[in-house]
């Protein structure tokens, strides 16, 4: 049937579109304008236009490169590991019973904490004298070490903190998912003679890739806003070795208050989410055609 | 009656309108902590006494600047009034009307220079104009366990071990000796800063400048790099000395961690800035409220050298209320406002104040401030300082963490300064 879109529809849909061009799409239009400039925040009446001359200078910014290769190492090591944690706890807990509801729903708890409380936190259990964290693993035979204070140990201790936050997230889509799984599926495997793997492969996974797809999507998205705990828990030290591309932006845009360079890396870290975004929703896409 | 009564509030209204000497609203943007709780509190008064009206707003001190950027411009201003942290008054120097030019008051005296402590003036020029008025005297200085340092035992052993009194240390070398004899009690002996904040380039500059270096110059108008690569290396491995009389962790510390262990009672000596004292002196948190003695900081083999970054009040060119806000500005540097507001929390600019035996008394922090005055030193004037501090404070972190050896950060410190004045078009 055809619709008959007229002028009235569009009085309805025009609150909507004015609210969206004016919050989503005039700030991306405003940052690539921005981006095309020599504008510095206390000289913005002497902006400079550049054209593509700060893109350009990125990739000669040794530590923008740097920062966009840690925010990308966060991806992808955080990532995976939330969506594996998350998934097998799904799968230990798709079970009925009081027991499990609470397990659940106190699992979840990490979500809810504020990134910038989470930061500091973990900062403070991390602190070599009185920290929790360090204290016990000073008893495991790691020694007294200022764990935030060692670049390696710092960029993992950041990772660490955000699986601990997020894996939860992961674990309630992929549960939300499982628990409309029809039995039938697993009982006919059973009855087939599927062992444990076999049945998590050939079943369980394809039947949740869309969920875990859209799971990945919405983490992703958020795994490159990632500022608060980890401006909180190391401020992108020691040195810079925890300088992730949001923090560096927020430092060109509003310490250095280079806005015209900083809008530059805005937009790159916009093609990067929709590059990796297109990715995973290509391939679910594609998956869902394959299962016709 | 009615009409009588009607008469008689107008003429009042009218003659409340004419006694007051002003009759306007100025918006007044400063950081928010201690000193400007204090002088919220005082304001009741200036408006009684000028008829402005105070809108006085307080933000965090980290996001000032971006607050300055987007509501102050040549020709347009949100402020009458705004505060800046003295390294960035060289970038906002062409906005703000200079102190020169400000009215004098019709209700306060403008205040004459020489009533400011010394070189706190020196916090708002660039370029060799005054573009503003300094509003505290901030600047390091020392803080040390007096317990520790009357302890007979402690004096003896001292003595035996380094073959002169135990005391306040005066110089870098006593300051290594004594953070060194207290390691051996179990004390750590000195506080560094080392987190990636700001703390960690006034620390860098702070030994620089002992050593009689400093990484950049403004000769003939021309900002010039000018680390002398000796000195530089001196001072990074004296620094690494006293590392290891630190907590562990000591690279990692910033004002909470410091803050922490010296009110432990964990530290014999370490810098602190003037606003975070009676933090030390507060017995609810405390273990060492009244156990300390404030001197300047000690001093280098080039002599005294104590960081500055005093507060200074800038009038934008686009205020519209410039006499209203001239008025405000002296009656926060005025005798009476703050010999009222210290004991609310707030830090003078003033002399006399500072050198009050009565405030003493209370304070005794406050000599301290005025003799680290005497000797103050300001960060690179320089109106991308925010580049230079990272550039200065990267190479630093790295050499004193052993990351790479002080020559080569020293070396890489010079290229960085060099790219960025290149960069910049010096």
């Amino acid at each position: 049937m055809k619709r008959n879109y007229n002028f009235k529809h569009w009085i309805f849909i025009l609150p909507a579109l004015v609210l969206v061009i004016s919050i989503l799409v005039y700030p991306i239009f405003y940052s690539i304008y921005m981006s095309a400039y020599d504008w510095n925040l206390f000289h913005s009446d002497a902006k400079k236009f550049l054209g593509f001359e700060n893109y350009l200078s990125l990739f000669k910014d040794r530590e923008f490169l740097h920062s966009l290769w840690l925010q990308l190492g966060f991806i992808v090591i955080a990532l995976p590991i939330e969506t594996i944690l998350g998934f097998f706890v799904a799968i230990l807990l798709n079970r009925d019973g009081k027991f499990y509801d609470v397990v659940r729903a106190l699992l979840l708890l990490p979500v809810f904490v504020l990134p910038v409380i989470s930061g500091l936190t973990w900062r403070m259990l991390l602190q070599p004298e009185y920290g929790m964290m360090s204290f016990i693993l000073e008893k495991l035979g790691f020694g007294v070490k200022a764990w935030l204070a060692e670049p390696n140990f710092a960029y993992s201790m950041v990772i660490i903190q955000d699986i601990w936050r997020m894996w939860p997230f992961m674990f309630m889509f992929i549960y939300a998912g499982l628990s409309g799984m029809p039995r039938e599926y697993i009982e006919a495997a059973q009855i087939d003679g599927a062992g444990f793997w076999k049945k998590i492969t050939k079943i369980v996974i394809p039947y949740l890739r869309p969920t875990i797809a859209t799971a990945l999507l919405l983490r992703l998205i958020d795994a490159l806003r990632i500022f608060s705990e980890v401006y909180v828990m190391t401020g992108g030290g020691p040195g810079n070795s925890t300088l992730l591309l949001s923090l560096y932006i927020n430092k060109q845009a509003f310490e250095f208050f280079n806005i015209g360079y900083a809008a530059a890396m805005g937009v790159i870290l916009l093609i990067v989410a929709l590059v990796i975004a297109f990715f995973i929703v290509r391939g679910n896409i594609q998956f869902e055609g394959e299962k016709g | 009656m009615r009409r009588v009564i009607s008469v008689l509030l107008l003429v009042f209204t009218v003659f409340l309108a004419f006694s007051a000497p002003y009759n306007t609203t100025i918006k007044v943007l400063a950081w928010d902590d201690a000193l400007t709780q204090a002088l919220k509190e005082g304001i009741p008064d200036f408006e009684k006494q000028t008829g402005i009206k105070v809108v006085l707003e307080l933000i965090p001190s980290g996001n000032l600047l971006q607050k300055i950027g987007v509501s102050v411009s040549t020709d347009k201003s949100d402020y009458d009034l705004v505060t800046v942290d003295e390294p960035y008054v060289p970038a906002l120097a062409h906005l703000f009307t200079p102190f020169n030019n400000w009215s004098t008051g019709k209700v306060y005296k403008k205040p004459n220079l020489s009533v400011f402590a010394p070189n706190a003036f020196d916090a708002a020029q660039w370029m060799g104009t005054f573009v503003g008025m300094p509003v505290n005297a901030n600047v390091y200085i020392w803080i040390t366990r007096k317990d520790l340092i009357n302890d007979p035992k402690n004096k003896q052993d001292f003595k035996s071990k380094y073959g002169y009194n135990l005391g306040v240390p005066k110089t870098f070398k006593e300051l290594r000796d004594m953070a060194e004899f207290f390691s051996t009690k179990g004390i750590y002996g000195f506080a560094p800063f080392t987190k990636q904040a700001e703390g960690t380039t006034a620390e860098a500059i702070f030994m620089f400048e002992g050593f009689g270096t400093r990484p950049l110059e403004i000769v003939n108008n021309r900002v010039v790099v000018a680390l002398d690569d000796k000195k530089a290396v001196e001072a990074i491995n004296f620094y690494k000395e006293l590392l290891k009389f630190s907590p562990v962790g000591a690279l990692d510390m910033g004002h909470s961690e410091r803050i922490a262990a010296f009110n432990q009672g964990k530290v014999f000596t370490m810098f602190q800035w003037p606003a975070l004292v009676p933090q030390h002196e507060d017995p609810n948190s405390s273990l060492v409220a009244g156990k300390i003695t404030y001197s300047a900081p000690p001093v280098g083999s080039a002599g005294a050298s104590a960081i500055r970054g005093c507060w200074v009040l800038g009038m934008p060119n686009a205020s519209k209320n410039k006499d209203a806000a001239a008025e405000f500005a002296y009656w926060w540097a005025s005798l009476e406002t703050g010999t009222k507001l210290v004991p609310k929390g707030f830090t003078p600019a003033r002399s006399d104040i500072l050198l009050n035996p009565t405030m003493n008394k209370d304070r005794p922090w406050f000599k301290a401030i005025f003799d680290s005055m005497k000797g103050s030193i300001a960060r690179p004037r320089f109106p991308q300082y925010a580049e230079t501090s990272q550039i200065i404070r990267d190479n630093w972190l790295a050499a004193i963490s052993g990351k790479v050896t002080p020559e080569s950060a020293v070396k890489k410190m010079k290229d960085d300064l060099n790219d960025l004045l290149k960069k910049l078009g010096y």
